[in-house]
């Protein structure tokens, strides 16, 4: 079973890493959202492997069932010539890498110092214990978030309208 | 040595992919006979008796067609496409229980993987219709996309008032959950969700007076405009089981599931799920196609209200 389990880990590591790099490198913007897509259906594959089902389907459920479909939504209004170059320049590469390294570096420091490595595969969680958790325990945390989004969603909307002004 | 759990679940793999067949071909052939009854001609009548061999030739015509990737289209999308549609709804019905012990996987979360990889199916045409390099595929893809975040919503109220009707999300305990006479069903208890689940369904299995993505009359076929052989019939397949599972997940939700006024069993399940396909089959052909706005209105102006309003009041009979 352990050996299974180490299988799966590295299949679903390979289709994360493998999703990413197709992602971030393919020019087609279309391909691109494949390899997204891919790698977040690994990350999903992990939650199953940490017995989390729950998290798991919601990841399926929102990012590939939902957030790719917005995603294509939003590719299909920019309308870009089919099967064309879509790379835009490649100036901010650098800023880009230090925008994607930093949080790989401070939350994989959090993760190396803050939990041990284990080979037991830990309890799972029942939703309702995992409902009176995020609305109990963590609460503020869980009005945070969706304050956050709020704002972004505001944020949207109010740039949105700016542009078309300008327009 | 091998997990039973798994054995279980690979056997009824098997046997849902044997259903997933079996039911194409029966439907296909009652959807041709319905629609030729409705329009009062009789339907497929010279394969076979009353044509019943119909479908199976039609079958093996798909089977021995030539597969054609149209000139500057994405090869990798476009046959990525239909597979991705297929798969997902095998997958969907493992945890539907069929029977109080025939279900593949017995899961806490049963209607919520359904839901997750009911996901799937939309971002499958949109790929269909990009990866066609043809204009009415990718008219039919950019009408999935906005018919699908207009109907989810409602759909996902409806289905959360029946989990807050039973306080679980596990199909076997919301089957068992309601009585065995159609009056302690969900459907009489909570028929305003019974009606917005059934119209959302037909929108997600692209079904008319929904069938706006694919469309004959404007987008000659939409997004499978460009498909042939097997490609069009893993879509063709795909949409038939789809039919199978939101009516079963109906069946399960809103009519007691295996539950009758005698003999509780499977059988009861399948009459009404086949009920269930019947009706969707009439409306196809006795009501037109809806334009798109009429479509978008009614999921954001009348859909969505109704379903939190019909949220808020199943919130208050459950409390008291």
């Amino acid at each position: 079973m352990e050996t299974l389990a180490f299988l799966a880990y590295v299949l679903y590591l390979a289709i994360i890493v493998g999703g990413g790099f197709v992602a971030v490198t393919n020019p087609n913007l279309v391909r691109a959202l494949i390899g997204l897509v891919a790698a977040m259906f690994g990350v999903a594959g992990m939650y199953f492997l940490m017995n989390a089902p729950f998290v798991g389907l919601m990841q399926l459920l929102i990012y590939v069932g939902a957030i790719s479909v917005l995603i294509f939504f939003a590719i299909m209004l920019t309308r870009p010539p089919a099967g064309g170059e879509e790379r835009a320049t490649s100036r901010r590469r650098p800023l880009a890498f230090v925008a994607a390294a930093t949080p790989v570096v401070l939350l994989g420091a959090v993760c190396l110092r803050a939990f041990k490595q284990t080979v037991d595969v830990p309890a799972e969680t029942g939703i309702k214990e995992l409902g009176q958790g995020l609305l109990g325990t963590y609460g503020l945390a869980f009005e945070l978030i969706s304050v956050v989004l709020l704002v972004a969603m505001a944020g949207a909307v109010l740039l949105g309208f700016k542009r078309r002004e300008e327009a | 040595m091998i997990d039973p759990q798994l054995l279980r679940i690979l056997v009824a793999l098997v046997g849902i992919l044997v259903f997933v067949a079996l039911n194409a071909l029966a439907l296909v052939y009652a959807e041709r006979k319905i629609a030729g009854h409705v329009q009062r001609r009789p339907g497929p009548y010279e394969v076979g008796p009353h044509g019943i061999l119909q479908p199976l030739v039609d079958g093996l015509k798909l089977m021995g067609k030539q597969l054609t990737t149209p000139k500057d289209a994405d090869p990798v999308i476009f046959w990525l496409a239909p597979i991705m549609c297929f798969m997902p709804v095998a997958l969907c019905m493992l945890p539907i229980p069929f029977g109080p012990n025939l279900v593949a996987l017995k899961l806490d979360l049963g209607i919520v993987l359904i839901l997750a990889f009911a996901g799937f199916g939309v971002l499958s045409l949109c790929l269909a219709g990009w990866g066609s390099n043809n204009k009415w595929s990718l008219l039919g893809a950019a009408r999935s996309v906005a018919q699908n975040v207009a109907y989810e919503i409602p759909l996902l109220l409806s289905v959360l008032s029946v989990a807050f009707m039973t306080g679980s999300l596990d199909l076997a305990t919301i089957s068992a959950g309601q009585g065995a006479l159609p009056w302690q069903w969900n459907a009489l208890l909570n028929p305003l969700g019974f009606i917005i689940y059934f119209i959302c369904a037909l929108a997600e299995t692209n079904r008319a007076p929904f069938d706006l993505p694919e469309a004959e009359s404007e987008l000659t076929a939409g997004f499978h405009t460009e498909y042939s052989g097997m490609g069009f019939g893993l879509f063709f397949m795909a949409e038939y089981a789809n039919m199978v599972v939101v009516c079963s997940v109906a069946t399960v939700l809103f009519l007691g599931g295996w539950n009758g006024p005698f003999a509780p069993g499977w059988w009861w399940f399948l009459l009404k799920m086949y009920a269930l396909i019947f009706l969707i089959i009439q409306i196809r052909w006795t009501y037109p196609r809806v334009r798109f706005d009429q479509l978008l209105n009614l999921c954001w102006r009348w859909l969505v209200p109704l379903a939190l309003v019909n949220l808020v009041y199943v919130t208050i009979i459950v409390k008291l």
